[in-house]
């Protein structure tokens, strides 16, 4: 049983304080694929040198091996209480970054002969990339299926990347349990990086320290919304504490129990949700419908959801089908989000609104980072 | 205990260059090293993802020591292990107690007894501009390293010759303290060694003045 306070602290039924915790759902449904969400990221905060092939918030399309290439395969995360080892991501399983011929092609006489591409470096980094395997998806026509899955850092509960950092680079804010790493004390090692079993840590080769999802830090301690949710053209990014018992992320979450976290079992604690993706009915081989049989196997999201992914989509068909009948849906209701600023629960400031002077938006981030022992 | 004998090099060239035949003069000793040990590692995640693998491949290398005025410069020459270079350069270090520290050098020093660290790593040119080569550390346990404050100038400069590393590290002579102890360390690239996985000598060598 939970409460708030008047000034929105979230308290447990004996009053005590809970740890704040930022999170964020995902609607799946809602979700097209324009990478609006990565581009936001990426202009925002890895445009530097070194932060070329880094994509700290990305969309995948599921099926599919994902980014960095297969990352599903390469271990990490917690077993009964015991990290599990990994396996680093290379810079070629991240693949990206790259250069493109542009010389060649516009200015070098040669535009006849060849066409925009990269330019292979010989390292296999232009073998792979954020978004390789676009719209492949799975199944067979007429019954292919795929989704889009965004990505980014899950902010877990019980960072095994924090536990697994020999130089004490990394920490977890109390104030609101953004997952951070202080550069200047980073020592390049990379244990994080196998450690963490989402792989969503990359690594600056020229300055020699990883770099993740900082949650957009800045913008949350000015109460602006982080971009990738801010800027998503479809409005299904929520964020808020997830914790706040009158927040949509805990009513999606705990409630209606229809937003779930992304591989549980890795044992992390992800505060990264998603509302997993319904889908039409299977075509038959004489192509009448299979009202029965929804195209996306349930069995595929089960792999990613868990095994709770049944009774979540059982409870947005039974809430649409309530809908179709002319009832109404407080749950649907939510998830449309008729209101833009509904989505960011504390973080509804507009940033055109912030004093943006130079001196103001200089952010270094180990130090200016509110760091908690 | 292993003795490292000071040589003047004022007189050099450029003693900062592992080429510069000044260096030919200075007496150098095979310094064995060991791997740290795995249970000493700084947490469960390491010490789970190295328990059955092998680690600390370089079992020994050369080491002399000479000064330039209130410089210390220590020229470290090992044995690369001539595999593919992967994810993680190729990495030397010294360790100095100061005029305090613990017993041995294997843990490369603890929470309760830290050491300074001179690091070099292999880096390009380009990422020379962000982070130089060389960086000055306190460690206090494998791989627990952390910038130190202060500490004077480093430097170094690298020589590979076929599969032979030579480094020059050159810093303040004070770095030394009281009793005047030094350690060293390699790191193997290509077998993913950093941080705490890596050959620390298995004792402290003397520098005699």
């Amino acid at each position: 049983m939970t409460g708030s306070t008047a000034t929105g602290e979230t308290t447990t039924s004996d009053g005590a304080a809970r740890p704040r915790q930022l999170a964020m759902v995902f609607d799946l449904n809602k979700c097209m694929g324009c990478q609006t969400c990565s581009i936001a990221c990426k202009v925002l905060w890895t445009r530097e040198e070194g932060e070329e092939h880094h994509w700290w918030m990305s969309v995948n399309t599921q099926p599919g091996l994902g980014t960095p290439k297969d990352w599903e395969s390469m271990g990490g995360g917690w077993r009964d209480g015991q990290p599990v080892p990994g396996h680093q991501p290379t810079r070629a399983e991240f693949g990206g970054g790259w250069k493109f011929n542009h010389q060649d092609v516009m200015f070098g006489g040669k535009g006849r002969q060849t066409h925009l591409q990269p330019v292979d470096t010989g390292d296999g980094t232009t073998r792979w990339g954020m978004n390789w395997d676009e719209d492949q998806g799975g199944g067979t026509y007429p019954n292919s299926y795929y989704f889009y899955l965004p990505r980014l850092c899950n902010h877990c509960t019980h960072p095994v990347c924090v536990s697994a950092c020999p130089s004490g680079a990394m920490y977890k804010r109390a104030e609101d349990g953004v997952v951070l790493r202080d550069e200047t004390v980073c020592q390049g090692a990379r244990f994080c990086m196998e450690a963490c079993p989402y792989k969503k840590i990359s690594f600056n080769y020229v300055r020699g320290v990883a770099q993740h999802c900082i949650a957009c830090f800045p913008r949350l301690e000015a109460g602006v919304a982080p971009a990738c949710a801010r800027q998503c053209p479809g409005r299904l990014v929520f964020v808020g504490d997830a914790a706040d018992p009158h927040g949509p992320i805990h009513r999606l979450v705990h409630d209606w129990q229809v937003a779930l976290p992304l591989h549980e079992e890795y044992g992390t604690g992800p505060n990264i949700f998603y509302v997993p993706p319904l889908s039409p009915a299977r075509l038959n081989d004489d192509f009448s419908i299979d009202e029965e049989t929804p195209r996306i196997p349930p069995e595929y999201l089960e792999s990613l959801f868990g095994p709770r992914v049944h009774a979540a989509l059982d409870r947005l068909r039974s809430e649409l089908a309530t809908v179709r009948s002319g009832g109404t849906s407080e749950l649907l209701d939510t998830l449309i989000v008729y209101h833009w600023n509904e989505l960011f629960g504390p973080y509804t400031t507009d940033p055109s609104t912030l004093d943006r002077s130079p001196e103001r938006v200089a952010v270094q981030l180990g130090p200016t980072a509110n760091r908690s022992s | 205990m292993v003795s490292l004998t000071l040589s003047d090099l004022s007189g050099a060239a450029d003693p900062g260059d592992p080429a510069d035949p000044a260096w030919a003069g200075v007496p150098a000793v095979t310094v064995p090293l060991a791997p740290v040990p795995v249970d000493a590692q700084p947490n469960a995640y390491i010490r789970a993802s190295w328990a059955d693998r092998p680690y600390g491949r370089t079992p020994t290398a050369d080491v002399a020591a000479a000064t330039v005025g209130d410089r210390l410069l220590l020229r470290l020459s090992w044995e690369g292990s001539g595999e593919a270079p992967g994810e993680f350069p190729d990495a030397c270090g010294a360790l100095f107690p100061g005029g305090q520290g613990p017993a041995l050098p294997a843990t490369m020093g603890s929470a309760e007894e830290p050491v300074t660290l001179w690091q070099w790593r292999d880096r390009t040119e380009a990422q020379q501009q962000a982070q130089p080569a060389a960086r000055h550390l306190v460690a206090r346990g494998p791989g627990v390293f952390r910038p130190a404050a202060g500490g004077g100038e480093l430097s170094a400069a690298a020589l590979r010759t076929g599969g032979r590393w030579a480094v020059v590290l050159s810093g303040p002579r004070d770095v030394l303290g009281d009793d005047a102890r030094v350690a060293v360390a390699v790191w193997d690239g290509p077998s993913d060694e950093r941080a705490g996985i890596g050959a620390v000598s298995a004792e402290w060598a003397a520098v005699v003045r």
